[in-house]
């Protein structure tokens, strides 16, 4: 894994906006979300394999839109149609998902260097959210997720916490510096943390 | 703000979508002589209608799945979409 992350250089650490008496506890946290593993899979159309039972890491594959199957170190989204991303802590995962899933059945792919990854935290994320992504937030629920777009720029949301708010918020890499500030000027209002 | 049902999706807004053309077009059979007249007519005729039509849409920022819409051209109220394998 590449010690360069997608925004390394853009992200900034410290108190903006409008923050000027506030808890600070209160404010928005905004971070990147750095040395996740991304793997795509894509279950083939001609392929007459059941899925029921097969698992990666102990968790089955979401079949229906929306749908998060998680743990501690690693969630399964829900991507389209027999299209799911793995988002892992373990390193192993792409081995442990090569097990579980044959080249005849599936297309493994590891896309972990082509995402940039904001993480945005707080009471008012959706709020910020809302700014510029035409998705109806106020159903989406913890571990649902969706892909949308913000300002234009294609993004995947996974609400991983309800309690504040905390979005994971996946976009291409090359639209993550533009991406990420779109969502710290939509954040000024409520004024935010850079973690 | 238009609003599309996308068949794996649900609701969403027509900014995730992408247009893709009459879906009532049936291309020329493989293997079959198509003569020039009905090359150009697959490749560029198209009736658009004042009225319902049939469409291809893209939900291009979501599932990126293609499926079928009926749609008023003139109201821009969808009445039905479908998946490909599908009628619509």
């Amino acid at each position: 894994m590449t010690a360069i992350t997608p925004l390394e250089l853009v992200h900034k650490k410290g108190t903006f906006g409008d923050h000027h008496k506030k808890n600070e506890e209160d404010l928005l946290q905004i971070s990147e979300v750095k040395y996740l593993n991304i793997i795509q899979i894509v279950h083939y159309k001609k392929s007459t394999l059941q899925l029921n039972n097969i698992t990666v890491e102990g968790l089955k594959f979401p079949l229906e839109s929306s749908k998060v199957s998680f743990n501690k170190q690693t969630r399964i989204l829900w991507n389209g149609p027999k299209t799911w991303l793995v988002i892992s802590l373990n390193e192993n995962i792409l081995n442990n998902i090569r097990e579980k899933c044959d080249d005849k059945n599936f297309a493994i792919t590891d896309i972990s260097h082509s995402r940039a990854v904001v993480q945005i935290k707080g009471f008012q994320a959706r709020e910020v959210l809302k700014k510029g992504s035409p998705i109806n937030l106020n159903e989406f629920e913890k571990d649902n997720c969706a892909g949308t777009v913000f300002h234009g720029v294609t993004i995947l949301v996974d609400l991983i916490n309800d309690n504040p708010d905390t979005f994971n918020l996946f976009t291409l890499r090359s639209f993550g510096e533009s991406f990420y500030h779109h969502i710290t000027d939509a954040a000024l209002e409520f004024g935010y943390v850079g973690v | 703000m238009l609003e599309i049902k996308c068949p794996y999706c649900g609701k969403r807004s027509q900014n995730e979508f992408s247009y893709g053309g009459d879906a009532a077009v049936k291309r020329p059979e493989l293997g079959k002589e198509v003569s020039d007249k009905e090359w150009d007519n697959f490749v560029y005729l198209r009736k658009n209608p004042r009225g319902n039509h049939r469409e291809f849409w893209h939900h291009v920022a979501g599932c990126r799945q293609w499926f079928k819409v009926l749609r008023d051209t003139s109201t821009h109220e969808i009445f039905k979409t479908a998946r490909l394998d599908e009628e619509l």
